[in-house]
């Protein structure tokens, strides 16, 4: 999932900088103070699930759990997701700083886009209902994460539809331990502290 | 708090991970050995690339040749310039793997001798001489030839049988730099809560400052 120094071309890296740098901005101002821990929660949850492995055929994949930080947090899953990533780079050498940018892009946009299409449906129904949601949200962000992982690769020359494919049935166990995980995540969530997911809603300005 | 149960289920992976602390990125390396170069390339949860095409880079870019790897993930190559090489293997998803060697890294023949000058010695026929060989051959031609062709055979097989016990010291190495231990897990968790901790002081003061300024 983490796109490595070297693979792609000069311009994927530079719009993927420029696109994370915008993202990471918006994150910061649209987050209202009281969501800051949780955000650092959710970071330090990224930072370790991509140690959890699932191994697959000759290579092995691991937990993104990008859905569930889009679906707590919003835009603010950019700074969180980006300070996860640097610290993987720095201390695992997992992708790497040049490409940092494409990868938070990559993991981040689509925890955006899952928290924006599923948290309306968390906040509004019962928790059982919510957690399917969940499970959706956790899947999907997985799915997306690979639709721009193969489109940064073709962009960069490879063949897209082959790249892509790759990534995405490598990844389909991990979207299905994903959905479980954030289903379960959810679930629990909404019975301790339901607020959790309308804290953001229509009315998030105040910091 | 809800915070507290995120905190839960983080402690809960974190104890599930430590277990199971591999790194997915790609592992390669290379070292002269012989005449040759040998190499691996695989990913740091231990499985190997196999059968991947390797290209073999000048560093300005020019292609010097390709290998491909075995079902263990090695690859040989015989160097046949003195320039820095680039081993560069693509392992598509956006795995690539590089390696470079300088050239004091190349093989000691190639690094002594003249830079295009050695042609493309085939290492199984030819009785490679090592380093050793080449401080001993300003003594060896004051010797009986048959002498010195049996040192140089003895030197040969020598060599081979430290590259041989060495290699599997090497492989260690590699995966050791690899590892993952306990500590930088923690490491990279504490520096996001320092990190978080210091974005709530900044934006709790703005919140303080605000309010005084109403």
């Amino acid at each position: 999932m983490h796109i490595v120094d070297g693979a792609l071309s000069a311009p994927v890296v530079i719009t993927g900088a420029v696109l994370a740098a915008a993202g990471i901005g918006l994150g910061l101002r649209r987050m209202p103070m009281e969501k800051i821990p949780a955000a650092g929660v959710l970071s330090a949850t990224f930072f370790v699930a991509s140690l959890v492995h699932v191994p697959i055929g000759p290579s092995s994949v691991h937990l993104i759990l990008n859905g569930l930080a889009g679906l707590v947090l919003g835009w603010a899953a950019f700074p969180a997701l980006f300070v996860g990533l640097l610290l993987q780079a720095v201390f695992f050498g997992f992708g790497g700083l040049t490409v940092l940018g494409v990868n938070t892009v990559n993991i981040a946009l689509p925890a955006v886009i899952v928290g924006w299409v599923c948290r309306p449906a968390i906040a509004a129904s019962s928790p059982k209902v919510a957690a399917i949601w969940g499970a959706i949200g956790g899947a999907l962000a997985i799915a997306l994460t690979t639709l721009l992982v193969g489109i940064a690769l073709a962009a960069s020359g490879s063949q897209f539809v082959a790249a892509a494919k790759l990534v995405f049935f490598a990844h389909i166990p991990v979207m299905v331990i994903e959905a479980a995980l954030t289903g379960a995540a959810v679930l629990l969530a909404r019975r301790v502290k339901p607020e959790l997911f309308d804290a953001l809603g229509p009315a998030p300005r105040e910091a | 708090m809800r915070v507290r149960s995120v905190a839960a289920i983080t402690v809960v992976i974190t104890c599930v991970s430590s277990g199971v602390a591999l790194a997915h990125k790609v592992v390669a390396g290379a070292f002269a050995s012989g005449d040759r170069i040998e190499g691996e390339i695989g990913f740091s949860d231990g499985s190997m690339a196999a059968n991947a095409l390797v290209e073999v880079l000048a560093e300005d870019g020019r292609k010097l040749g390709e290998v491909r790897t075995e079902e263990d993930g090695t690859f040989v190559y015989t160097p046949t310039e003195k320039v820095p090489i680039v081993f560069r293997a693509d392992l598509g998803a956006g795995h690539v793997a590089e390696v470079h060697l300088s050239v004091d890294e190349l093989p000691a023949r190639l690094r002594a001798g003249s830079s295009a000058g050695v042609g493309a010695p085939s290492a199984a026929v030819t009785p490679s001489p090592t380093a050793v060989a080449a401080e001993g051959s300003a003594e060896a031609p004051a010797t009986a030839s048959a002498t010195a062709s049996a040192l140089e055979a003895q030197r040969t097989l020598l060599a081979e049988l430290v590259r041989n016990e060495v290699r599997p010291l090497r492989r260690e190495i590699i995966a050791l730099k690899e590892k993952n231990d306990l500590q930088s897990i923690l490491g990279g968790i504490g520096y996001i809560f320092g990190l978080f901790g210091l974005w709530f002081f900044f934006a709790a003061r703005r919140a303080n400052a605000k309010a005084a300024g109403r």
